[in-house]
């Protein structure tokens, strides 16, 4: 068999039940589906049966990686983990959560591509992998303890270049909203409570060897640094959010934050970020500070520098030193995190007594990370703090919990903004003590339930981002008006594409969007200003299309749909213009297997097609326009009662939706009435027998 | 193998546990010796060329790559450049610089506890990487077949992959750890300054690598590990030949 660069080449099977560990060929089982969730979804379809449950040990568990993971390809940190979605609801399908951090390049290290977890321990275990050899380990001495005390305890037996991917008490616990998490502040969401359910802390992995690279290294140098040359700060804005030298344009939404007199405050000594022309490669880790972004001016004082995954040059956690925090609360002065995971605490809270931009904030911040990432308390894309907040203003808290359980909590520090207030909350949900916090840790769908909540008033209420099936949106309307809201209605989960909202966030000037635009989509059309719509054109149709297309790739390839694509960029002599056609490049020269931007598309939308058959299969139906591709409310609603397409407003027209969602099956070549894939379309993507198998079950349009 | 072991002379110093003690001594020693050295240096043409000598490297290397931990971001893009760009494949375990190994818990790893460096302590992530040793070079007079050798233009001190023999003696003799020894080819490895334009310091996205002018840093950078000096009797004696004691 030919021999191929990026792929470590094996994947490894461990069953819990019987403790037997086995080994696959990655190549010759998977190389059609390219690794990640491609990996995640064909071990789905061949081997999970539908009506499984998550906690049950027939689930499996599959932590997939891609060709490009542990390779020097920018923003290639991130571990896909396909399992029962555990807060999908009302009934659990499969979903997919996404860790950074080390684990992916390690685990490459050791020599695998994937591991699938399967069956259940009889009593807690933890799974060694060190190179070569795995095995099956008693977890008596941590099972217990914190996210942290685990990594340590782990680390001391594989040594400190090992990543450890465990679980904490929430996960334990079978708590829904629970995470597993690696490399101090990664996490993946969902996955955490399935971990614990099979009695399974954590998978520690050291890894020793190499991954080599097929083609030319000196083509493979040039072609990492043009690749480089065309990345913008976090989230592939490649403007920066205040004038700067270099720069022609500048948007204040930008995470393009570096600026001369800008400085991580709290290095020692001080580090000034400087301007960051583009044009520096030496400079691409100074641009992004998320603590900044997300908590203002205020957080360059407490930074003490950026941090993220192996081998990605954006560094969007960003480590921050809060001595207050320390010394009030008894926690650790310094963490990082970024977005859901930095914002855990302070977004439980309407109000601080210094306000929303002050150093309480920020304290709270603090007192959320070390908590939620230490517990392993997943916020589900922060719909748990926007959940708790209506649940408490609207009074529902105090109806639905005894007097005594009420009182239990300090109500007046909640109100008041003191994060001690988190110290109350987090380990109710951690160890599903009293109702409150056994119902918050169930996610959205369930407790509504719970409670006898309607979800129908929840798909209402505009500040609430609640989607459908127990998750938020993901980048919708607010930003990408029609495209965003078809991509929204795709997953069993919070969306998670950021494709899409990469490109109109970019900071770039509609007029260069537009161009940019129809060189990718055909039109300039595909792309509105975000809050000036217009109606739906087939352009919006083919950019929803491309975005999840490549979404897919980059969760099997390893690479992070955080930041790509790339086909943008902060270079003015390129005309902004990046390349469709990185992820080909990288493909073909780290594997070896020649394959087009086309080509690798089409895998792209077999990975696709596989998810959306497994969903038609597991729900039994296939009426997914009706059952599953829904659209919440308040996609159609406006506070003010102004017109659609009114500069300034987000909401959309339900007719012209209807015809949204017509044109994208129509690009998907997925039947209209249904929202079901064809046989045809099936067949197309290398599908057939997927087909046949959805054919036998009356499951086909 | 153990024939050719025994073939040499094992002399390990015996100062204990104490790295700290070990590295004074190493220093004591380059002090007491400096006019020797230069003595030595005036025969370098002789000895570097003679052919019937054992190699001892004495010119300096001219650069040299440092770093500065305060603007590491542990993203290791440095090992992925090195090894990738002059070995055609992404393998850290033989980076000739070294982020992944202190990045956690720093370089006393996790037995530092709460005033460890790395993403679990203070956030400092040390950069370890090769000193290029002026004479005496720990790794080059460790190596039985004389593989580590000076390579012009930088000077750099590099393995002769045609002359090494895989046995790893240079890793113990190295007191920073900065030998690597790739199980692919059963070679050992260091840093050899990509010919005057590093890799690594290209890498790096934060800027904390510059590539200077050579300067002596094996005074100023505290030792990972018990140094094992292990010298062939022909380079002890050559060794003899300058540094007599008076």
């Amino acid at each position: 068999m030919k021999k191929y660069g990026g792929w470590a080449g094996k994947v490894l099977r461990v069953n819990l039940s019987d403790r037997k560990i086995s080994i696959e060929d990655t190549i010759e089982k998977y190389r059609d589906f390219l690794g990640g969730t491609g990996i995640g979804y064909k071990v789905f379809w061949d081997e999970v049966l539908p009506g499984t449950k998550p906690f049950d040990p027939e689930n499996k568990i599959v932590f997939a990686v891609g060709p490009l993971a542990g390779t020097g390809a920018p923003c290639n940190g991130r571990t896909a983990i396909t399992t029962l979605w555990p807060t999908c609801w009302p009934k659990a399908l499969i979903g997919t959560g996404h860790m950074g951090g080390n684990f992916a390049a390690e685990l490459k290290y050791a020599g695998y591509d994937a591991i699938i977890i399967e069956g259940k321990a009889n009593k807690p275990v933890w799974i060694s992998i060190v190179d070569e050899k795995v095995t099956i380990n008693d977890a008596g001495h941590i099972w217990g303890q914190g996210i942290r005390r685990t990594t340590i305890e782990l680390s001391r037996i594989l040594g400190s270049e090992a990543s450890v991917a465990a679980i904490g008490q929430a996960g334990e616990n079978l708590v829904p909203m629970s995470v597993v998490m690696n490399s101090y502040s990664h996490s993946a969401g969902g996955v955490g409570a399935v971990m614990g359910s099979k009695n399974l802390k954590a998978i520690a992995v050291r890894g020793t060897g190499g991954i080599s690279i097929a083609g030319n290294r000196e083509e493979w140098e040039r072609l990492i640094k043009y690749h480089l040359s065309l990345l913008g700060a976090n989230n592939q804005h490649v403007v920066p959010n205040s004038p700067q030298p270099w720069a022609e344009f500048y948007d204040p939404a930008s995470r393009w934050l570096a600026s001369k007199g800008r400085a991580w405050g709290a290095s020692s000594p001080v580090i000034e970020t400087g301007p960051c022309d583009p044009r520096d490669l030496n400079r691409i880790a100074y641009r992004t500070n998320n603590a900044a972004f997300y908590l203002g001016e205020i957080a360059w004082k407490y930074t003490v520098r950026g941090s993220g995954c192996t081998g990605c040059p954006i560094r969007c956690h960003t480590m921050i030193k809060i001595p207050s925090a320390a010394a009030k609360y008894g926690i650790p002065e310094i963490g990082m995190n970024t977005c859901g995971g930095l914002n855990f605490g302070r977004s439980f809270f309407r109000n601080f007594p210094d306000g929303m931009r002050g150093l309480t904030n920020v304290e709270a911040c603090m007192v959320g990370m070390h908590m939620a990432d230490d517990y392993g308390i997943w916020c589900n894309y922060g719909q748990l703090q926007r959940d708790f907040q209506k649940l408490y203003y609207e009074g529902i808290i105090k109806n639905k919990l005894g007097e005594k359980e009420f009182k239990s909590y300090s109500w007046d520090k909640y109100e008041k903004g003191d994060p001690s207030f988190l110290f109350e909350l987090l380990p109710r949900i951690a160890f599903k003590e009293g109702e409150l916090g056994t119902a918050l840790g169930l996610g959205t769908g369930a407790h509504l339930e719970r409670w006898g909540l309607s979800e129908s008033e929840w798909k209402k209420d505009p500040k609430l981002n609640y989607w459908k099936m127990g998750h938020p949106k993901h980048h919708s309307n607010e930003e990408v008006g029609q495209c965003g809201v078809i991509i929204n209605t795709q997953y069993n989960r919070d969306a998670q594409c950021h494709s899409h909202t990469n490109f109109v966030r970019n900071g770039l000037p509609l007029e260069v969007q537009k161009r940019l635009a129809e060189e990718i989509w055909g039109t300039p059309d595909a792309v509105d200003g975000v809050g000036a719509y217009t109606p739906m054109n087939v352009g919006k149709a083919r950019m929803a299309k491309w975005s999840l297309l490549r979404k897919e790739l980059h969760d099997s390839l390893s690479l992070c749909n955080w930041m790509g694509p790339w086909v943008a960029s902060p270079l003015k002599n390129r005309n902004y213009r990046g390349d469709d056609t990185i992820e080909s490049m990288l493909y073909t020269l780290a594997t070896g297997d020649r394959k087009s931007r086309e080509e690798l598309d089409l895998i792209a939308e077999r990975i696709f097609l596989l998810h959306r058959a497994i969903t038609i299969r597991d729900m039994n139906t296939k009426e997914m326009r009706k059952e599953h591709d829904t659209i919440p409310d308040w996609v159609f609603y406006d506070p003010q009662k102004r017109p659609v397409y009114t500069k300034g407003t987000i909401h959309l027209d339900p007719k012209d939706m209807e015809l949204a969602m017509d044109m994208f099956y129509q690009e998907m070549g997925w039947d209209r009435t249904t929202g079901a894939p064809t046989y045809e379309t099936y067949r197309k993507v290398g599908l057939e027998e997927v087909a046949k198998e959805l054919k036998k079950r009356g499951l086909l349009p | 193998m153990d024939t050719q072991k025994d073939g040499y002379e094992t002399t390990e110093k015996g100062l204990g546990s104490l790295l700290e003690a070990r590295f004074m001594s190493r220093r004591d020693f380059l002090k007491l010796s400096g006019i020797s050295v230069i003595a030595l240096t005036a025969l370098n043409p002789f000895i570097a060329r003679g052919g019937a000598g054992p190699l001892i490297i004495m010119e300096q290397a001219k650069g040299l790559v440092i770093s500065e931990p305060t603007r590491c971001v542990g993203c290791r893009r440095c090992e992925l450049a090195c090894t990738e760009y002059n070995d055609g494949k992404a393998k850290p375990s033989i980076a000739r610089i070294k982020v992944g190994r202190n990045m956690n818990f720093g370089p006393k790893g996790l037995y530092a506890s709460q005033n460890g460096q790395g993403n679990w302590g203070n956030g400092l992530i040390i950069q370890d990487l090769c000193k290029q040793c002026p004479h005496p070079v720990p790794c080059a007079d460790a190596c039985p077949n004389d593989a580590i050798v000076v390579s012009p233009p930088t000077n750099a001190r590099v393995v002769d992959k045609e002359k090494c023999i895989g046995c790893k003696m240079c890793q113990k003799a190295c007191p920073w750890e900065m030998m690597v020894f790739d199980s692919d080819n059963n070679k050992a490895t260091k840093c050899f300054l990509c010919k005057g334009s590093p890799k690594c310091v290209e890498a790096c996205p934060a800027g904390a690598l510059s590539y200077v002018n050579w300067v002596d840093l094996t005074r100023e950078v505290p030792p990972r590990i018990a140094q094992v000096v292990v010298t062939s009797p022909e380079k002890g004696s050559s060794c003899n030949t300058c540094h007599k004691k008076r």
